[in-house]
């Protein structure tokens, strides 16, 4: 665009110089402060910027006679582009809003420059200022094109932008590789398709559909959703912009599978205990409380199991710290093992775990904590070359048909087992004790 | 910049320095990657004789940024520009020129533009075109300059710590150190378009409009400017002189400054 319209003032610059017999005629875009910017030249010639401020020519009152060169002070590169030294010149001035001092720039070799049609050049200067004034506001919108363009892909982004016309539409470098198609302008109907594949290849499309369903009719949704494609999850973004018409629409397509993955590492991080990567006690009674008012609920009951390693400094004294960690461990394991799956086990302390059990009634618990002491202790726990013999003491308090009046039966739970765990510590260890009543 | 031109004046701009007895008017202007301290070794004798001023050149010297316009200066016509507002605005006339590489060709834009400036131009290491075109030897192929203009925008820092030695051209490590910091005061960029700018020129043109005496100097072995380049600009200039020192290296205005000084007694003395 901006070659075409600079093309003209090419033309503009020849026609004058035929009919003036100029040496020489430039067409300047000249800002207030007297910087020029040569657009075209006729003989062509390559002209970088130069300034023309204490050069005279804005301090004359130019008519259409041509004046002696010797008053002015041209820029050098003007001299040399001149076959011979300047004798006379011209200013024709075409002002434009944002180049005032604009204009065309003639110049003679001889004196005094004898062509009749001289009188008639500064007609020239509505066209001159029109043409700069056009290719001003190519350039310009060229300018933010490219620069929209840069934005555009800059963008960790996939960005599809439907104009408000409802006619077009252009996607980014990103947006183009889910969609497979080209990045930048596209007819707005011709993504349509491509945005509907790339959702019904979602895992979760049907999801997708309903809940995008529900926005039909309305022109000013906005809505943020997880796409699940494969692997990949993206976030969706979607709202309205205004656009050339009324009702524009971006889609931002932000690929959220790392963070989503972090986050839940760090929230199984920050969950668990580090040695034995069971729950931590943060977490058991953050969860413990959801199951309590879950059954509540519906009046089912729960039962807590408090598990401690019998003589465990005494591990500790005769093997050292890693082998008792390593004992926790294992520990830890085999009561995993023996546990089901909705049975809740977290380290509480030290040597002590503690279990929620969904059940109802102290048979059941006490069956469980059974299962559990001697899964324990049946065979030595292994760590290195030795065979250690372990065994667990464990205190068990069940709560039959809760209902919403139990305040702190957690608390109230733990208390009771820890109680009955210190019967069975009493009664010679390696055993299991129920505390009484439900 | 624009409007602030006709605040600050062009001296205080490019940092002009004015010093020296003598009535006759010398002007000094550095090169392509040195200041005008780069005049150091010389000024003492120049200001026993004359009315000596220096100045930066855009985008050398530590303002180069803020005297450095893209656009203006990318043509040494910019900078013969420069030079001829400075010498108008301190109202100079008649004057002796000192240009040291690519000051020569702006001298001789300017003293052909603007002959009533100039009594008489001494070019040390000038060369109107690096590039080899059909007879004319300038010294460089395109694919030498592209290797330049890579490496200089790859790694400035690196590129300077080889192109320093290879311009001193002599094993001057105090005028190597120099020069290299004057290259590294030069933003990467500004160095990078000013290299452009000077490599990618061909004055051959101006410098055959230049109807001032011209007193040619340059090495015998000068990785920027092969011999025949002297001999072309003596054969150019309808009024010069050229004289060769037996010595190496591009500056020898800093390397070799009593070499430099015997001619200008003979030439200018």
């Amino acid at each position: 665009m901006i070659p075409t319209f600079s093309e003209a003032l090419y033309e503009l610059c020849g026609f004058a110089r035929v009919a003036c017999d100029a040496a020489l005629v430039m067409a300047l875009e000249v800002d207030d402060a007297g910087r020029a910017t040569p657009v075209a030249s006729s003989p062509p010639h390559h002209f970088t910027g130069f300034n023309l401020d204490r050069s005279g020519v804005f301090d004359t009152g130019w008519s259409h006679l041509p004046l002696a060169a010797d008053s002015f002070r041209l820029p050098t590169a003007v001299v040399h582009a001149l076959p011979d030294r300047p004798a006379s010149l011209l200013f024709v001035p075409a002002p434009v809003d944002h180049a005032p001092k604009s204009g065309l720039l003639l110049f003679w070799t001889t004196i005094p420059p004898t062509a009749p049609l001289i009188q008639h050049v500064p007609l020239l200067a509505s066209s001159v200022a029109n043409t700069l004034m056009t290719r001003r506001e190519a350039a310009r919108q060229m300018a933010m094109r490219d620069q929209f363009n840069d934005l555009l892909d800059s963008v960790p982004s996939g960005i599809v932008l439907f104009d408000g016309d409802g006619q077009s539409a252009v996607i980014n470098q990103r947006a183009a590789d889910l969609l497979a198609a080209m990045p930048g302008p596209h007819r707005a109907r011709d993504l349509a398709a491509p945005m509907r594949a790339l959702r019904a290849r979602c895992d979760n499309h049907a999801a997708l559909d309903t809940a995008y369903a529900a926005h039909v009719g309305n022109v000013n949704y906005a809505v943020s959703m997880h796409w699940i494609v494969g692997e990949r999850t993206y976030e969706v973004d979607t709202h309205p912009v205004s656009g050339d018409g009324q009702h524009g629409r971006i889609w931002l397509f932000t690929d959220v599978t790392a963070e989503l993955q972090l986050s839940a590492r760090l929230r199984g991080l920050a969950d668990s205990d580090s040695l034995t990567g069971l729950s931590n006690r943060r977490y058991f009674e953050q969860r413990s409380a959801q199951i309590i008012t879950a059954a509540q609920g519906d009046g089912r009951g729960i039962a807590i199991l408090m598990v401690d390693v019998d003589h465990f400094k005494q591990i500790n004294d005769t093997y050292g710290h890693p082998v008792g960690d390593e004992v926790l461990k294992a520990v830890a394991a085999r009561c995993q093992e023996a546990l089901r799956e909705h049975d809740l086990i977290a380290r509480f302390g030290g040597e002590e775990f503690v279990v929620l059990l969904a059940t109802s009634g102290n048979d059941e618990a006490g069956m469980v904590a059974e299962r559990l002491r001697q899964a324990i202790a049946r065979v030595p726990i292994a760590v290195g070359d030795v065979d250690i013999t372990v065994s667990v003491s464990i205190g068990a308090a069940t709560r039959d048909a809760l209902d919403g009046n139990d305040r702190n039966v957690l608390q109230m739970l733990v208390a009771r087992a820890d109680s009955a765990l210190y019967d069975a510590k009493r009664d010679g260890r390696n055993c299991v004790r129920i505390s009484p009543g439900t | 910049m624009g409007g602030g031109w006709s605040v600050v004046s062009w001296f205080e701009k490019l940092r002009g320095r004015r010093t020296g007895a003598g009535n006759r008017v010398v002007i000094l202007s550095h090169g392509f990657g040195t200041d005008q301290d780069a005049w150091t070794s010389l000024r003492p004798w120049f200001e026993a004789r004359f009315d000596v001023v220096s100045f930066d050149l855009a985008g050398c010297g530590p303002m180069g940024a803020e005297s450095y316009d893209f656009e203006r200066h990318g043509s040494m016509f910019g900078y013969a520009d420069d030079l001829v507002e400075l010498m108008d605005e301190l109202g100079l006339q008649g004057c002796t020129y000192v240009g040291h590489s690519m000051s020569c060709m702006i001298g001789a834009a300017a003293a052909s533009a603007r002959p009533d400036l100039f009594e008489q131009i001494v070019m040390i290491g000038g060369s109107p075109r690096y590039l080899n075109d059909a007879d004319y030897v300038g010294g460089f192929e395109q694919e030498n300059l592209d290797q330049l203009f890579e490496s200089m925008a790859a790694n400035y820092q690196a590129w300077v710590a080889g192109f320093a030695p290879i311009v001193v051209g002599v094993d001057d490590r105090e005028a190597v150190a120099d020069f290299s910091r004057t290259l590294f005061q030069m933003r990467p960029d500004i160095a990078l378009n000013t290299s452009r700018t000077i490599f990618e020129s061909d004055m051959r043109q101006a410098v055959l409009r230049v109807a001032t005496p011209v007193h040619l100097i340059q090495t015998s072995s000068d990785v920027a400017v092969p011999i025949q380049v002297g001999e072309w600009l003596a054969g150019a200039i309808s009024n010069a002189s050229l004289d060769i020192i037996d010595a190496a290296g591009h500056l020898p205005h800093i390397t070799a400054p009593a070499e430099v000084i015997r001619i200008l007694e003979r030439r200018l003395g």
